[in-house]
């Protein structure tokens, strides 16, 4: 097991936004999170990766309990409608980002290649369309060297055929060391991408599996051709 | 040899502000601002020194530091008060609002690091818009002008502790502050608050009187005078690297408010401990070429041969001018030579005006070795022999002042087109080449 969550639990004043949340991430998967919008998908992901301060939980990896000053030894989280560095051209925040882990060089522009970003190199990111940015804001994310990678609605804003070349580059990632947990809202997406997802809703975690396990959770396993909205309706 | 990571850190941040319109219109604005000090400053030197035929003043009261140099950079105190900490903070803000800060805080460099990028940055950024001063400084010589190494480094060194003052203000309002409206407001508020110090430290004395010793302007006044204080330099020191320690508590959004306001605290109690102990420090040197903090060689070497505490009680309100003078002239001066020296302020009233005379009001009391004696002036050469007298030392035979003064009567040519044509212009097109082009 990569990593293991337990009773992440985060409050704003009297609201609960995250509620005892637990789930564990295995090495070499894609984990999917998935909850309507409200649910605490980004204030988990950003508890998690300790940018956040939780109220009460812990987590793990590889056995041993990880304080969330550390958290960025072993994950990296990218979160979703950011603008970095909006002045600055595409080619030199990738360069940068390449230098700032250490990374082979040249492996920035192997990711705009895989990420079409090659007529956008020298366009400032504030310039960029939503899409775009965050065609450069995954090359970013893809740069980093963490174990885990987290990425926060990874397809928000992409198109249908580039959500499918997004989807097939991610489903590479695992097979190059790196487990992805990713937070999706479009179901159909979700099915598709992840080996096993996370339920999230009003804060509880309430449903960790595969699909053919969440469907029995919820009690569907013998309803022909349920699919994840179904499972996804009956578990919130 | 600053490592790969550092230096794209340092490159990073260098780019960013070179993107920052407010950091053009600083370099826009800071030319026009120094060569209005500087021309008027000049023409008024001139004029002093003779060069409409009238009667000129004593050469010994021209000096190119108060003449020249304190007016022209007088500039950069106003630019690093009102327009150099909205270029600080939106180093610190811009990077938080757009979310950069989240993915940098999750990098291998430390918030240390990127802090201490920010800060180089901010520096490089202040040289360069030092190039006009430097100017006046290459014109100043150009038209005959004399430079006194010393007491011109030393300015220079009191405008760098103003930088380092204003940029830890700002980068820490800027990372505590929601956002860098917020930031700027707190910044300037601060400003006007140290205004406010002063004004009423000056007429209330004592211990306001001695934290207002310390606001930036007061900092910066004791350079302008040409003393080197180690005191002033640790405390405004303390201050700028008190701003980046707390930007880096601050910054880091994974910590509880809890624990930051902990931190804080800590980080305050250590600050004030430091600040204590340097204020203690009564070391100065004298880098003025006139000497204008010294007695004279001949009293200096005659009071080092004073080895009893000096007490002098002053029965002077803070408010009375006397009082400054007294300050000026005897006490600051008598502080650097004498080994011990106790000043008790002795004015009953804020206002000397409703003191009534049985209250000793305007009296200045010395005492040393069980003597004492009272003298109500506050000239140099009176308040000596008191003090001779006092100490049962001879008082030295004194000669004129050795400073001759550097009257220059000369216009200040060429510097109306550096100053308010070339330099706007090449701001401009540096400006738009970079942001139109470039970017």
């Amino acid at each position: 097991m990569l990593l293991k969550a337990q009773g992440i639990t985060k409050r704003y004043g009297n609201s609960t936004v995250l509620e005892d949340a637990g789930f564990s991430v295995h090495e070499g998967e894609v984990l999917g999170l998935i909850g309507p919008n409200g649910a605490g998908k980004t204030t988990l992901f950003e508890c998690l990766a300790g940018l956040l301060p939780a109220d009460g939980g812990s987590v793990e990896f590889r056995g041993e309990t990880l304080a969330a000053g550390h958290r960025k030894h072993a994950l990296f989280y990218l979160p979703d409608g950011i603008r970095p560095w909006a002045d600055q051209p595409v080619q030199w925040v990738l360069a940068f980002f390449e230098t700032l882990y250490g990374r082979p060089h040249g492996e920035s522009n192997a990711l705009a290649t895989d990420l079409k970003l090659e007529r956008l190199l020298k366009s400032r990111i504030g310039s960029l369309s939503k899409g775009e940015a965050k065609r450069v804001l995954l090359a970013l994310g893809l740069l980093t060297p963490q174990p885990l990678l987290l990425l926060d609605e990874p397809f928000d804003g992409l198109d249908f055929r580039q959500t499918r070349d997004v989807m097939a580059l991610l489903r590479t990632v695992p097979a190059r060391g790196r487990t992805l947990f990713v937070s999706i809202h479009q179901l159909v997406d979700a099915g598709r991408m992840c080996d096993r997802l996370v339920l999230l809703s009003r804060g509880r975690v309430v449903g960790v599996g595969t699909l053919p396990e969440l469907r029995s959770l919820a009690g569907l396993a013998d309803v022909d051709g349920t699919g994840l909205e179904e499972v996804f309706l009956a578990l919130t | 040899m600053p490592s790969r990571r550092f230096r794209w850190l340092v490159a990073k941040e260098f780019r960013e502000l070179m993107a920052s319109r407010a950091f053009w219109l600083l370099l826009l604005m800071i030319g026009p601002l120094v060569g209005h000090g500087f021309i008027t400053a000049v023409d008024t030197y001139a004029e002093a020194s003779g060069i409409a035929g009238g009667p000129a003043a004593l050469a010994q009261g021209l000096s190119p530091l108060d003449g020249i140099f304190v007016p022209a950079f007088g500039a950069y105190d106003l630019a690093v008060t009102l327009l150099f900490p909205f270029v600080a903070i939106r180093l610190v803000a811009a990077e938080k609002a757009s979310g950069a800060w989240k993915l940098l805080l999750q990098s291998p460099a430390s918030s240390a690091t990127m802090l201490l990028a920010k800060g180089l940055t901010l520096l490089a950024g202040w040289v360069f818009a030092w190039i006009p001063g430097l100017c006046a400084l290459v014109l100043w010589k150009l038209y005959g002008g004399t430079l006194h190494t010393p007491e011109m480094l030393n300015l220079l060194l009191g405008h760098l502790l103003r930088f380092v003052l204003a940029a830890g203000l700002a980068v820490a309002a800027g990372a505590i502050a929601n956002g860098a409206a917020s930031a700027a407001i707190a910044t300037l508020g601060f400003t006007v608050g140290t205004w406010a110090l002063e004004f009423i430290a000056a007429g209330r004395g004592g211990v306001l009187a001695k934290l207002a010793s310390y606001t930036p302007t007061a900092a910066l006044r004791v350079f302008e005078q040409g003393q080197f204080r180690p005191g002033t330099v640790l405390v405004t020191s303390a201050i700028g690297i008190t701003g980046f320690v707390a930007a880096g508590i601050w910054l880091h959004e994974g910590r509880t408010v809890r624990i930051r306001c902990l931190a804080s605290v800590a980080l305050l109690l250590i600050f004030t401990l430091f600040v204590v102990s340097a204020s203690r420090l009564r070391t100065a040197w004298d880098l003025s070429e006139n000497r204008r903090n010294s007695f004279s060689a001949a009293d200096e070497a005659a009071l080092a041969r004073v080895r009893h505490p000096l007490r002098v009680t002053v029965f002077l309100s803070p408010e009375d001018p006397r009082l400054m003078d007294l300050d000026r002239n005897i006490l600051a001066k008598l502080e650097r030579i004498l080994p011990e020296m106790e000043i008790v302020h002795a004015a009953h009233f804020r206002s000397g005006l409703f003191e009534t005379p049985g209250d000793h009001y305007g009296e200045v009391w010395y005492e040393m070795a069980g003597r004492k004696s009272m003298t109500r002036s506050t000239t140099e050469q009176i308040v000596l022999d008191n003090l001779y007298q006092l100490a049962q030392v001879s008082p030295p035979s004194r000669t004129e002042s050795e400073y001759p003064g550097h009257p220059l009567p000369a216009r200040p040519r060429g510097a109306a087109w550096l100053y308010y044509a070339a330099w706007p212009l090449a701001t401009c097109l540096a400006g738009w080449v970079h942001l139109r082009v470039w970017s």
